[in-house]
């Protein structure tokens, strides 16, 4: 008799205990989503994620502009675009602007992103100028020009620490050894647009022509981007303004306040709508809506993916489609429990009709959203990008999620269809 | 009563394809869409007035800088932002410094908003680039389809969506005063694109799934159609209905650009929900009965 009852109480006991465990685990990692962990002063913070996630220029204000390259019919036309891209991302990273992006759109255009700045002229101010390369001694006298510079590339010193090696023009070298010999026991300075890039001591004269740039915090992508940027002081290619958009911040922040109200208003009226239409089976489905959101906002933060106006449009649409395996998988169990099954095969019925439709609908939304990121730029790629992260992660949390908590209402002993139904 | 669906293809199509008709004749008359600079090229400039201001004063600041053909616009809250769009697509930084010192007079709280300037081959790539991603994702999804299910279950999906697509745009022809065709309209138009196709899967998946049915797969293709289609307008409904109330909210709170691109997406659900319950499955199953009439008679010869 105890050993019948502890059997029928076992399924109940495990999932009251899943129940509390997943429910748990969703309002802490809620929890840390909205207020982040600690305090912004401690070595362990972690943001609140809506902080996290990269705001698009359209959200954030800012300048943009695409440049058309002049393509010189040259061989090497595709290195010239590489290291066109990593001098203006080096000229705007050495004036401040970190979080500027450059990027490459299509064969011959580069895309400038510079977030926080007003006004468009400042881009021509900021990327305009060529980067000027001296070498320079203590008093801060110019030695040398960049331009004496045969050749330099990315290298390892005798410690293996990345630098850059760099060769000397005939008359480069010349000036180079009546400088060094000048300088003994002094140092040297390399300088860029009048900063000081790397300091060395000069040991010895060098009179071959050949030397190296060193500096203990080099990696290996400096030493690359230095080695560019030596060779050419100015861009390889040249450029042409296709076009250049500035959005205010003010207008910025207000776009997005008001799509995260009409987000948050979205979600509690499909959260009202599921339980009006689904009554158990609604809460169930506004559970993995919530697991569903959390993870997309975890999935931004972690992909580093920025989020664009059309982008928060279109996750806060992924809301209302998120919900679509739920029903099409609600539906599919109403039929069941209506020609008579029993509630727990009627789970696994539903289950089993309805995955195919879900595989087959939302894997051409996929193809729909990695056509649009491939040949989308700018805020439609961030469209494109969210869009493709809701797809995926509603699948997953309709056949996963979903299915758990359907079972573990079932094991509650919730057995009365009229919870799950209409 | 229970409620049965009935094939209503043929006055469906004849509404759709007049919708089509009324914006096609439109665009040839030269009342086609609204594109805004992305696609045309030109420059936008918005500027903060600080007060009410008279149009004519902006009108006579582009003047003294040669400009005559600009579109001027009030917009903000309380009127007091001037909106200006000129088809120059050359640099205007001079001419922004030009105007800004002219108006500064007049109106000395002047402030300026934001500003984009597009060259005409911005737009044209813009143009072409959407509308190949359009054709790639048909191609693509009627690929996938054709494996999944059957070759016509791909073409009738892909006419559904191509007519979804259509009505969209006709819709922003047809009410190109509300609506000014920004770079998110393709992002608008290729999400409607995938909820089309997956509206439409989901009644094709109740056709696969009833076709092989016993006690269903002796009746007309038309009637296994009708089934399916009522079978499946509890979810159609109830998806359409959650889809709404986000995109709504967003169109009702959102900005300007927001409402922009949330319009056209609400006319293309309801136009999605209509084609993949009154439309596509029964085109499906004209033209399998056209495979069919054709192969009886081939066969007769």
């Amino acid at each position: 008799m105890a050993s019948k009852n502890a059997k029928a109480a076992n399924p109940r006991v495990r999932a009251i205990v899943s129940l509390v465990v997943i429910l748990v685990l969703v309002a802490a990692v809620g929890y840390v989503a909205l207020n982040g962990i600690g305090k912004g002063t401690m070595i362990n913070y972690v943001k609140p994620w809506g902080e996290a996630i990269s705001l698009g220029l359209d959200l954030r204000g800012g300048v943009y502009t695409v440049y058309q390259a002049e393509d010189d019919g040259s061989e090497d036309f595709e290195t010239k675009m590489a290291s066109t891209v990593s001098i203006l991302t080096s000229r705007l990273t050495r004036q401040g602007f970190t979080e500027a992006t450059v990027t490459r759109q299509g064969t011959d255009r580069i895309r400038v992103e510079i977030p926080n700045v007003s006004d468009p002229n400042e881009i021509l101010r900021i990327i305009g100028t060529p980067a000027q390369l001296n070498f320079v001694d203590e008093d801060g006298n110019v030695l040398m020009e960049g331009s004496m510079v045969k050749n330099a590339q990315a290298a390892q010193d005798e410690n293996g620490r990345p630098c850059v090696a760099f060769e000397l023009t005939d008359e480069g070298a010349k000036i180079f050894g009546e400088a060094t010999a000048a300088n003994l026991g002094k140092t040297i300075s390399i300088t860029l647009d009048g900063e000081v890039i790397s300091t060395a001591t000069v040991n010895t004269v060098i009179a071959g022509g050949r030397g190296e740039i060193t500096s203990p915090n080099f990696t290996v992508d400096e030493v690359k981007n230095l080695s560019t940027l030596i060779l050419s002081g100015a861009l390889p290619l040249t450029l042409s303004q296709l076009e250049v958009s500035a959005i205010s911040a003010t207008l910025g922040v207000e776009a997005l306040e008001r799509a995260v109200q009409a987000g948050v208003i979205g979600v509690l009226l499909v959260m009202l709508f599921m339980i009006f239409r689904y009554r158990l089976c609604g809460v169930v489905a506004d559970i993995a809506l919530t697991i569903y959101m959390l993870i997309v906002v975890l999935l931004l933060v972690l992909t580093g993916a920025q989020l664009t106006l059309p982008g928060v449009a279109g996750i806060i649409l992924g809301i209302g489609m998120a919900v679509d395996a739920n029903v099409v998988i609600f539906e599919r169990i109403r039929e069941e429990v209506a020609i008579g099954r029993p509630l727990g095969s009627a789970i696994r019925k539903g289950f089993s009709n309805a995955l195919s439709a879900i595989i087959d609908a939302n894997i051409t939304t996929i193809i729909a959203a990695v056509v649009l990121y491939a040949f989308g730029t700018g805020t439609i790629r961030g469209f494109a990008l969210t869009l493709g992260i809701g797809v995926v992660t509603s699948m997953f949390t309709a056949v996963f999620v979903t299915h758990k908590l359907l079972d573990i209402f079932a094991d509650l002993g919730f057995k009365n269809q009229k919870l799950y139904v209409r | 009563m229970k409620f049965e669906m009935k094939n209503h293809l043929k006055p469906c199509a004849t509404v759709s394809i007049a919708i089509m008709v009324i914006a096609l004749v439109m665009t040839l008359t030269g009342h086609g869409m609204n594109l805004g600079i992305d696609f045309t090229g030109g420059t936008l400039m918005t500027y903060n007035m600080g007060a009410q201001f008279e149009v004519a004063d902006i009108e006579a600041a582009l003047a003294s800088s040669g400009v005559t053909d600009a579109q001027i616009a009030k917009t903000g809250e309380e009127n007091t932002q001037v909106q200006i769009r000129i088809s120059d697509k050359e640099n205007t930084d001079d001419l922004r410094d030009a105007l800004e010192t002219a108006l500064a007079e007049t109106y000395p709280d002047i402030a300026y908003v934001d500003i984009s300037r597009v060259g005409a081959v911005a737009g044209r790539d813009l143009i072409s680039n959407a509308v190949k991603s359009v054709a790639l994702a048909s191609i693509l999804m009627l690929l996938y389809i054709a494996v999944r299910f059957d070759f016509y279950s791909g073409l009738a999906a892909v006419i559904g969506l191509v007519h979804d697509v259509a009505i969209m745009l006709s819709f922003v022809v047809i009410f190109s005063s509300l609506i000014r065709v920004e770079t998110t309209f393709i992002a608008a138009l290729l999400t409607i694109v995938g909820y089309s196709i997956n509206n439409t899967i989901i009644i094709f998946d109740r056709i696969r799934e009833n076709s092989h049915k016993a006690g269903v797969r002796s009746k007309t293709r038309e009637e296994i159609v009708n089934l399916s289609v009522t079978e499946s307008l509890p979810r159609t409904l109830n998806t359409t209905i959650t889809t709404l109330l986000t995109i709504v909210t967003l169109y009702v709170l959102g900005v300007d650009s927001i409402k922009q691109f949330a319009l056209p997406l609400i006319v293309g659900i309801l136009a999605g929900t209509y084609s993949a319950n009154l439309i596509n499955g029964y085109v499906w199953a004209a033209l399998m009965d056209l495979r069919t009439a054709r192969r009886k008679a081939k066969a007769k010869a």
